[in-house]
């Protein structure tokens, strides 16, 4: 019993401990991205929502664990290899449920020395519980049609989920 | 139940190189509980199903749970063999994992918050 109770003491403690910065739904966001940047993947998973629902262009991670583990992986790459520059941000919602809505110009470069330069929108729902804000649900999209384009064409290439 | 595929592409139509060296896997059992119930190892395999680990080559790799009681939950590995990977105490017991739970290890020590110094 007393086993139990010092790991479920060691697990509250370490969630929380990544999302106790965590202050603002904007805040929250913010920080899920930086800890994307840092390779920080328990501290980015700490700012999610256990009901997270992923909308990336077009693909649908129904689950927080599916988002964890079929695609957390590959934002973090492109977080790295990438900068993210706030161009707009739009903060509303009340209570429990808020929204926060960025648009990033995304540069950098890619495996092959291509350029990547383009526009970013990301919708963020966020949802108060025990006191914090976490990401319960990420939609990205790009302005970029050739882009968009090509990452369908990719998705069309793909098994079913 | 959580159904896993293998595809890996998150802002997909852009390239870019690993940020670092991971392997993802499912739990397969659990290891051995010590005299006070705790549970330090933990036997896995790899997914997608690829060559069984080499000895010892995950010394210091970070371990994260990414479903489950533990989501979230990181851990440093201390040794590995083939199919168990051992974690260092300093980050607690693996117990409320469960086997299929999923996991990713990553070539990055983990970073552990130092107590703030007293003002």
């Amino acid at each position: 019993m007393k086993g139990a109770m010092i790991v479920l003491c060691s697990m509250l403690i370490a969630s929380v401990a990544a999302a106790q910065a965590t202050r603002t739904p904007a805040q929250a966001v913010d920080a899920f991205h930086a800890a994307l940047r840092s390779k920080d993947t328990g501290g980015a998973l700490s700012l999610l929502d256990r009901g997270l629902v992923v909308y990336e262009f077009g693909l649908v991670d129904a689950t927080v664990e599916a988002y964890a583990f079929r695609h957390l992986a590959f934002d973090m790459d492109v977080a790295v290899a990438t900068q993210w520059k706030l161009e707009s941000r739009r903060v509303g919602g009340e209570g429990d449920e808020r929204w926060v809505l960025s648009s990033y110009r995304v540069t950098g470069k890619q495996t092959d020395g291509t350029t990547i330069d383009q526009m970013t929108l990301e919708t963020a729902i966020l949802r108060r519980s025990g006191g914090l804000f976490r990401i319960a649900h990420l939609h990205w999209s790009t302005s970029d049609a050739a882009f968009q384009a090509r990452a369908q064409s990719q998705r069309s290439q793909q098994p079913a989920r | 139940m959580v159904s896993f595929a293998f595809a890996f592409a998150g802002h997909d139509g852009i390239e870019v190189d690993p940020a670092l060296k991971r392997y993802a896997g499912q739990v397969t059992a659990l290891g051995k509980r010590d005299d006070q119930g705790r549970v330090y190892s933990l036997q896995v395999k790899r997914l997608p199903a690829s060559a069984a680990f080499e000895m010892d080559e995950l010394r210091g790799w970070r371990l994260t749970i990414l479903a489950g009681k533990r989501f979230a939950q990181v851990f440093e590995i201390v040794g590995n063999t083939g199919t168990e990977v051992s974690v260092s105490a300093d980050d607690g017991p693996l117990n409320g994992i469960a086997v299929r739970d999923v996991f990713v290890i990553e070539n990055v020590p983990v970073e552990r918050k130092k107590p703030a110094e007293p003002q």
